[in-house]
C-alpha cells in the first residue's frame, strides 16, 4: 500500500512528506526544502492544500491541524442591526473570509462574537494594544461565559478562544499556529506590516476576519491584508451611520493665536530650523526628507542647533499658553461631559495633565493605573481624560461625548479614529470634536491635509450600505 | 543593541561598511572611561539626571555625537531601573483627580488661578504639579548597572554594529574551518537556542553554513533578523570565520555585509570552552558509574552525512578499543531537524550517530510514526525525559564494540 500523504505544521509552516509527483506543482507554495529535505509551504496555505487534496481525491493524514469544533454558547440574548446581520451574510458568502470595514462605534466586536459563535472553531483574536487585549477579553467573557485565554503584556494563557496582541502573535504564532481553527484581525489595517504580516502566515486557520474602520494604508498595501485574510467583503462609512447607530457629531476648529513673546521664539525657531534646511539642501517633502534631516542634524554643531530650534517651534505650536487657555475655557464650557483630550506627545499630556490636575493616560502608565483610569473615566469617577495616543484605537468609551484635539499628525486615520472615540451612540448624544490649530504655523497645513477624509464632508440623510458581495 | 539611527556605515558598489571604531584610540578610551564612570556612580540617581550627566560628556568632548550616543545606548542597556509602580503616589492621584473631577463637574471658576487655589488648598501640598507625575520613567532611579571595561566597551559596539545590520538582513553565510572544536559547539548551541535552521556544506577546505529561518523558504524576511544578530555572539568566538549576509532596509537597494576575523572585534559573551556544561558532566557521572570503557565529551567535529551534508553532534563518545560514535539529542523544538535527520540516515549506510529524542517530541503523532517506522532510530535511537539515561543508551553502545 502507498504511503499516504502527510501534513505536519513545523514553526508556522507545513511540513508535506510523500507528495505525489504529479501535485508538487498544482499545490500552493509547495517548496522543496533542503535543509530540512522535505517539501515545506506557509502556514496560512492549509485551507487550499486541503482542498486541493480533496478536490482530487487524495488520502492524506493530517496532524497538522490541532483544533476540533467547539460549541460556543452565547450567555445573552443578541439581535444585531440590519447592516450587522449583512456584514455577517457577506463573510459567509466570501467563504467564511474577508475584511469588514464599519466606522468606529457600529459594533465591529459584535460582529466577531456573533461570528465566532456561528463558526464554531478555536478563536484567537489578534489586537494592536494591550489595552485593546483586555476589553476584548472583558467582552469574550461576558458574551460566551467561559475563560477565555491572554497571550501578550507578560500572559500566557491559551484557551478555546484566546486574545493576543499582533506582537506576541509574531513571536509565538509559530507554536501555536495550528491550534486555532478562526483567525480574527482587529485594526486589520496594522497587518500588512513588515513583521505583523507573519501572524497571519503561520497561522493555518481556515477562517479569517479582519475588522477594521480604514482597511486602506498610505503604503498600498491592503493587497497584502486581502490575501492573507480574505477580500474586503463589507463596507460603511461614517456618515452613513451617523444619528442612526452612531451620534450625531460636529467638528469646530479654533484658530489660535500665539501670544506675542511666544510668536517671536516660534518665529525665531522655525526661521533657524528652514535656514538649516534650505543650507543642507533638504527636502522634507521627500520619503528620505526625515531622515537626511536627522543625519545632517547630528553632524555639526548647526545642524544640532537647528534641530533644537525643530523641537522648540514644534513644541510652541502643538501645546502654546493660548492652547491652554482654551483647553481651560472648554473644560469649563462642558461641565458635566465626558471629555478626552489628545495631544501629539506624552510631554503635552503630561504638562497639562500636570496644569490642570488630570488623569493622563500613556504607553507609560502601568497596567494597573490605566485599567483604573479607563474604569473610572466609564463610571464618572473622573469626567476628563488626557492621553497621547494609546486611546486613538479601539478601546471603547462610550460615555465620551467632547474631544478636544490639542496636537495630532496629519494623519487622516489617526483623526478619523480619534473622532471614532466620542461616536458611540447613546440616548440624546450630541457629540462634539474640537480641534486647536495655532494659527500661521505648520499645523495649520497638516490640518488642511487630514480634513480631505470624507467625515468631515456634510453628514448625508441617506441610510445607504455597501456589500461588495452582494 | 544599537537602533537604526545610531549605525554608522558606508556604502560602495553594492557592499555595505560598518564604520568600526579604533577600540585602542586614546582619546575615544578616554571618552568611554568617562561614560563608564558616569554610569557607575549612577545608582540611587533618577533617570533624567544620568541622562544629564552623559549628555554633558557627550557635548563636551571631541569625536562623532552618534557614535558616543551608541555608547550611551549600549550602556543604558546594561542599567537596570526601578519601575515598579509607586503604591503611594497611584493612590495619591486616585484621590486627586476624584476630586478635581467633582469640583471641575459642580462649581464654576472665576478663572484658572481659581481652581487651582482651590485645589491647593484641599490638598495642602505647594509642589502639587512636581509630585502628580514624579513616578514617570524620567524619574525612574538607577538600580544596578553592570560595568565593564572602556576597551570592552569600544568592542561592543563594534559588535553592535554588526548585530544592527543583521536587523535588517534574511540569511547568513559563514565559513568555518574543520579545525575548531569547542568554539564550534557554542555556535551550534546558538544557532538552536535562537531556532534558526542551516545547510552545512563542504567547500574546499572549509565548512559552508547557511543560517536561516523555515519561512526563509518563501519570503525575504527579516523575520529572523533578531535570532541572526543575536547568533552573531557566537562567531566572533571562532577563531577563523566569515561572514556574508544581504542588508536591505525597508524595501531600499540591498547591500552585502563582507566580514571576517580581521575585523578584529572581540568575543562580548562569555566563552564556555573551558567549561564542562552541567548536562555533560551529569552525563560524564553517570556513564563513569555504570561502565569505565566509554568516555564522553561535547561535540567537536562535523560529521558527513549523505549527499554532501554535514551534522554537528551534541557529544561524542570513544570506545576503550578505540571505536567512536556520536549523539545527537532533539529536544521539543527540533521537530523539522528530526524529520530531516531521519530522511537523510535513511540512506546512510557507514555513519555512527546515535539519536536522542525527547519524550515530549515523541508525543507529537508524525514524529511517534516516523520513529516507529525508522529502522535507523530502531538500532540507533533511544527517547529521554530530560537528560538522556545509561539504561537506554548503553544497549547501543554495546551493540558498536
Amino acid at each position: 500500500m502507498e504511503t499516504p500523504l502527510k501534513i505536519n505544521f513545523d514553526k508556522g509552516t507545513l511540513i508535506l512528506q510523500n507528495v505525489p509527483e504529479a501535485l508538487e506543482s498544482q499545490l500552493p507554495d509547495l517548496r522543496w526544502d533542503e535543509r530540512t529535505l522535505t517539501f515545506r509551504a506557509p502556514a496560512y496555505r492549509y485551507r487550499k492544500i486541503v482542498s486541493q487534496l480533496r478536490a482530487h481525491d487524495i488520502p492524506y493524514q493530517d496532524t497538522a491541524r490541532q483544533f476540533t469544533a467547539e460549541p460556543f454558547m452565547h450567555q445573552k440574548t443578541i439581535s444585531p442591526y440590519p447592516y450587522q446581520s449583512e456584514a455577517i451574510d457577506a463573510w459567509h458568502a466570501n467563504g467564511k473570509r474577508g475584511v469588514v470595514s464599519l466606522p468606529t462605534g457600529a459594533g465591529k466586536t459584535f460582529i466577531a462574537i456573533l461570528l465566532i459563535a456561528d463558526t464554531q472553531r478555536p478563536t484567537l483574536v489578534h489586537v494592536p494594544t494591550i489595552d485593546l487585549m483586555h476589553q476584548w477579553h472583558t467582552v469574550l467573557t461576558e458574551h460566551f461565559g467561559q475563560e477565555i485565554g491572554l497571550y501578550g503584556g507578560g500572559q500566557h494563557e491559551l484557551r478555546n478562544i484566546t486574545v493576543t496582541t499582533y506582537q506576541s502573535a509574531v513571536m509565538h504564532a509559530p507554536h501555536y499556529g495550528n491550534r486555532f481553527g478562526f483567525a480574527i484581525f482587529d485594526e486589520c489595517h496594522h497587518l500588512p506590516g513588515e513583521q505583523y504580516q507573519y501572524a497571519a502566515i503561520s497561522s493555518i486557520a481556515p477562517f479569517r476576519l479582519g475588522l477594521t474602520a480604514t482597511p486602506e494604508r498610505v503604503d498600498g498595501k491592503e493587497s497584502r491584508l486581502y490575501a492573507l485574510v480574505g477580500e474586503c467583503c463589507y463596507e460603511a462609512q461614517v456618515q452613513e451611520l451617523s444619528g442612526k447607530t452612531l451620534s450625531e457629531y460636529r467638528v469646530v476648529t479654533i484658530a489660535v493665536e500665539m501670544e506675542d513673546t511666544e510668536r517671536v521664539q516660534y518665529e525665531e525657531a522655525r526661521s533657524a530650523y528652514l535656514n538649516f534646511l534650505k543650507q543642507a539642501k533638504i527636502n522634507m517633502g521627500t520619503p528620505r526628507g526625515w531622515h537626511t534631516f536627522l543625519w545632517k542634524a547630528s553632524q555639526s554643531e548647526a545642524g544640532r542647533a537647528a534641530f533644537k530650534a525643530y523641537l522648540t517651534q514644534k513644541q510652541l505650536s502643538f501645546a502654546s499658553t493660548t492652547k491652554q487657555e482654551w483647553v481651560w475655557k472648554l473644560i469649563q464650557r462642558h461641565r458635566g461631559d465626558r471629555m478626552l483630550i489628545f495631544t501629539q506627545d506624552n510631554d503635552t499630556a503630561y504638562q497639562l495633565g500636570t496644569r490642570f490636575f488630570l488623569p493622563v493616560l500613556t504607553h507609560q502608565t502601568k497596567l494597573k493605573e490605566r485599567n483604573a483610569f479607563l474604569n473610572g473615566f466609564r463610571d464618572g469617577t473622573y469626567s476628563i481624560l488626557v492621553t497621547s495616543k494609546v486611546l486613538n484605537e479601539g478601546v471603547d468609551v462610550p460615555e465620551a461625548n467632547v474631544a478636544i484635539i490639542v496636537s495630532g499628525s496629519g494623519s487622516v486615520r489617526e483623526h478619523v479614529q480619534r473622532l471614532g472615540r466620542i461616536l458611540r451612540k447613546r440616548e440624546g448624544k450630541q457629540a462634539v470634536l474640537y480641534e486647536l490649530i495655532s494659527k500661521q504655523t505648520g499645523e495649520h497645513f497638516v490640518n488642511r491635509r487630514r480634513r480631505q477624509h470624507h467625515a468631515y464632508q456634510p453628514l448625508k440623510n441617506s441610510y445607504s450600505l455597501k456589500s461588495r458581495s452582494s | 543593541m544599537l537602533t537604526k539611527d545610531l549605525l554608522q556605515y558606508k556604502t560602495k558598489k553594492g557592499q555595505i561598511l560598518p564604520q568600526f571604531v579604533n577600540p585602542v584610540d586614546n582619546q575615544l578610551l578616554a571618552i568611554a572611561e568617562q561614560l563608564i564612570a558616569v554610569f557607575e556612580a549612577s545608582p540611587n540617581t533618577p533617570r533624567a539626571t544620568l541622562l544629564e550627566s552623559s549628555k554633558q560628556i557627550i557635548d563636551s568632548t571631541p569625536g562623532s555625537p552618534i557614535v558616543k550616543r551608541g555608547l550611551e545606548k549600549l550602556l543604558l542597556d546594561r542599567t537596570e531601573f526601578d519601575t515598579a509602580p509607586n503604591e503611594e503616589l497611584i493612590a495619591f492621584r486616585h484621590k486627586l483627580f476624584t476630586e478635581t473631577s467633582r469640583l471641575l463637574s459642580e462649581k464654576q471658576f472665576r478663572d484658572y488661578t481659581d481652581y487651582q487655589q482651590s485645589v491647593q488648598e484641599q490638598f495642602d501640598e505647594t509642589e502639587l504639579g512636581v509630585k502628580l507625575y514624579a513616578d514617570l520613567p524620567s524619574c525612574q532611579p538607577v538600580l544596578t548597572f553592570n560595568t565593564l571595561s572602556a576597551e570592552r566597551l569600544l568592542h561592543r559596539y563594534n559588535a553592535a554594529q554588526v548585530q544592527g545590520l543583521l536587523l535588517h538582513c534574511n540569511t547568513v553565510t559563514l565559513k568555518l574551518a574543520d579545525s575548531m572544536t569547542a568554539e564550534l559547539r557554542q555556535l551550534f548551541k546558538y544557532l538552536r537556542f535562537n531556532q534558526l535552521l542551516s545547510t552545512i556544506r563542504k567547500e574546499g577546505e572549509l565548512y559552508e553554513i547557511t543560517v536561516d529561518g523555515p519561512l526563509n523558504l518563501f519570503y525575504k524576511t527579516k523575520r529572523y533578523g533578531m535570532n541572526l544578530a543575536n547568533f552573531f555572539i557566537a562567531v566572533l568566538h571562532q577563531p577563523k570565520w566569515e561572514l556574508a549576509a544581504e542588508i536591505q532596509f525597508r524595501n531600499k537597494q540591498r547591500y552585502l555585509l563582507s566580514l571576517d576575523e580581521s575585523c578584529g572585534i572581540k568575543p562580548i559573551s562569555q566563552q564556555f570552552l573551558a567549561y564542562i556544561p552541567e548536562d555533560i558532566q551529569l552525563f560524564q557521572a553517570m556513564l563513569q558509574n555504570k561502565t569505565d570503557d566509554w568516555q564522553i565529551r561535547p561535540g567537536s567535529q562535523f560529521l558527513p552525512l549523505a549527499g554532501d551534508f554535514y551534522c554537528f553532534p551534541d557529544y561524542q563518545l570513544v570506545h576503550s578499543s578505540g571505536v567512536e560514535t556520536a549523539i545527537e539529542l532533539f529536544h521539543p523544538w527540533h521537530q523539522g531537524h528530526l524529520i530531516a535527520r531521519l530522511n537523510t540516515l535513511a540512506e546512510q549506510k557507514d555513519v555512527s550517530l546515535i539519536l536522542g529524542v525527547s519524550k515530549e517530541l515523541e508525543k507529537k503523532p508524525l514524529i511517534a510514526e516516523a520513529l516507529e517506522t525508522s529502522t535507523y532510530f530502531a538500532a540507533f535511537g533511544f527517547t529521554f525525559r530530560d537528560v538522556p539515561t545509561m539504561r537506554s543508551l548503553l544497549p547501543i553502545l554495546n551493540t558498536l564494540v
